[in-house]
């Protein structure tokens, strides 16, 4: 279901596309390069995110998720190792799920949320490939919360309409918690139940004292979504990496 | 920003040598494309162009809008292109570009201009509402010949790309989903496509597609668009050097001969889309489609 591409354009430094859930994203990122003077930081990378939308221009809720996704990976990039400089992360979001929704209105999202983790990961991947260094690399996963308190991992756009609430969580490779956004009304109790899920998702092991009994019910196996990532940078390097096999070790 | 590297005067002679030996640096004929992929998106009116490195991708979306005041019966059609960094390094976020404004200006001389779509047909109800078809075109790689991958993507997609089907009763519009009723095609008068020819020597050698190192070592180029039908909706010559009539005459048979080998290729692609998403073979059926 989680489909991840590297470095499919020519052009840009490092690429990436992801598609996941109904969303699908290409990140493009060119870096260190020049830096415009005002943008320019003494000490650190400047990291400039531009997301554009599958139809129309971008607006407020452009703005805002690349507000989040900047901030994120200024902590992510290892920004020193490279003042004076500029990073640039461009996202083309070319599916999303809520297009086939309303007939006869450009496809725009009612709420803010549910492309974030595509962007995010899309990013990290783009990133990767364009070979920039990096101090983690982080995984992000939405979940919805049914009216009857249900969690719900990777919701369809009638989940999503249909939930009292959406979250979105990123983790990064230590297992910490990098980003958390959420809509909707809903309690503490309910916001442990989805980190909990969304751990176990992004990241795979439990936490050690969660009380995750109405998690081990659902006994469905979840790839855990660091490993896809890591799936696929592993192909991505043992392709690049054939010339320096021997022939008689790529035979067996 | 960094600036589009240009070529240097090594590689350049060598190119433009090359080319007087008429041999391409990529080992193609003169008049030849590069390998050419058309796919289409889960979602009506997605369609993503690889010509060699260069990919474009474009979305058609619709919208019920108000008419211009002047034209009650027109619905309405744009083409938005926007270049980003994804398609190279040279190209700015929210700054307008020349090639941009070329680019955008061709396709809608091509298509709009020509009346490729009917925008009457795009009227709902007079003077109040009616479809505003849009054609979003994303430059994914830039790696030369932009037109002629761009005119492909976006007829492409509007050839592929299906409208809610609509009804009015009593004065009250309805808007069907796709569950309710299948969406219809758009009506379509012509076919046209954009063919963009270098020329070197003094407009003497032509060459077709090339790519970005050929573009920018040529003198300039001819843009054609033209329909399979081989009527022709526009030419434009750029880039400054003397170009003899007589050559572009012969530049325009050709651009002709390569508007219909590319027809035949949308086609094809069309053809082998339709039988995909016809699963079980209900969709004559469920048409909601006119017969004429």
């Amino acid at each position: 279901m989680v489909n991840v591409t590297l470095s499919p354009l020519y052009r840009a430094d490092g690429s990436a596309t992801f598609t996941s859930n109904g969303y699908s994203v290409i990140a493009a990122v060119n870096g260190p390069i020049e830096v415009q003077r005002r943008d320019e930081l003494p000490e650190e990378a400047a990291i400039d995110v531009a997301i554009r939308p599958a139809a129309g221009v971008g607006g407020v809720r452009e703005r805002h998720l690349e507000s989040i996704i900047q901030n994120t990976l200024r902590h992510v990039i290892l920004v020193s190792a490279h003042p004076r400089t500029l990073i640039q992360i461009t996202l083309q979001i070319v599916a999303s799920q809520d297009d086939s929704l309303y007939p006869g209105n450009l496809p725009q999202a009612a709420s803010n949320v549910p492309v974030l983790p595509a962007l995010l990961q899309a990013s990290i991947l783009a990133l990767l490939s364009a070979s920039i260094p990096l101090s983690m690399t982080l995984t992000a996963t939405l979940i919805s919360v049914k009216e009857n308190g249900g969690v719900a991992p990777s919701p369809s756009a009638q989940d999503l309409e249909a939930a009292t609430s959406i979250h979105v969580l990123a983790f990064s490779s230590h297992g910490d918690l990098l980003v958390v956004e959420s809509e909707g009304y809903f309690t503490m109790d309910t916001w442990e139940k989805v980190y909990a899920k969304a751990r176990l998702i992004c990241h795979g092991e439990k936490e050690e004292d969660s009380e995750s009994e109405d998690l081990s019910m659902d006994t469905e196996e979840v790839t855990k979504l660091e490993d896809i990532l890591k799936d696929a940078v592993r192909q991505k390097v043992a392709a690049e990496y054939r010339w320096k096999q021997s022939p008689d070790s790529a035979a067996t | 920003m960094p600036r589009e590297a240009e070529p240097s005067i090594n590689e350049r002679a060598f190119v433009l040598q090359a080319l007087e030996e008429n041999i391409r640096l990529d080992g193609r004929a003169l008049d030849a494309f590069r390998d050419i992929d058309i796919s289409f998106g889960d979602d009506y009116g997605v369609a993503d162009v690889q010509l060699g490195k260069t990919r474009v991708l474009t979305r058609i979306s619709a919208s019920i809008v108000a008419p211009y005041p002047d034209r009650k019966f027109d619905g309405v059609f744009v083409i938005i292109t926007e270049l980003s960094p994804l398609a190279s390094p040279a190209f700015e976020v929210g700054r307008q570009s020349d090639l941009e404004t070329h680019l955008s200006r061709i396709l809608e001389t091509t298509l709009r201009r020509s009346q490729a779509i009917s925008t009457e047909s795009l009227c709902l109800v007079a003077g109040q509402k009616v479809w505003s078809l849009r054609a979003d075109i994303h430059i994914l790689s830039h790696c030369g010949n932009l037109v002629t991958a761009a005119s492909l993507a976006t007829l492409a997609a509007l050839r592929q790309y299906r409208i809610p089907d609509t009804s009015i009763k009593g004065g009250e519009l309805t808007v069907y989903t796709p569950l309710e009723r299948d969406p219809i095609p758009l009506a379509l008068l012509h076919h046209p496509l954009c063919i963009t020819l270098n020329y070197f020597e003094n407009g003497e050698k032509m060459i077709v597609d090339a790519t970005l190192q050929e573009q920018q070592c040529s003198e300039g180029e001819v843009v054609v668009a033209a329909n399979p039908q081989g009527e022709v909706c526009l030419v434009q010559k750029g880039g400054g050097g003397e170009v003899d009539a007589l050559v572009l005459l012969r530049a325009v048979d050709m651009a002709v001969g390569k508007v219909r080998e590319l027809g035949k290729l949308v086609d094809r692609a069309l053809e082998k889309d339709s039988k995909m998403r016809d699963k079980g073979g209900i969709s004559a059926e469920l048409s909601a489609e006119n017969e004429r």
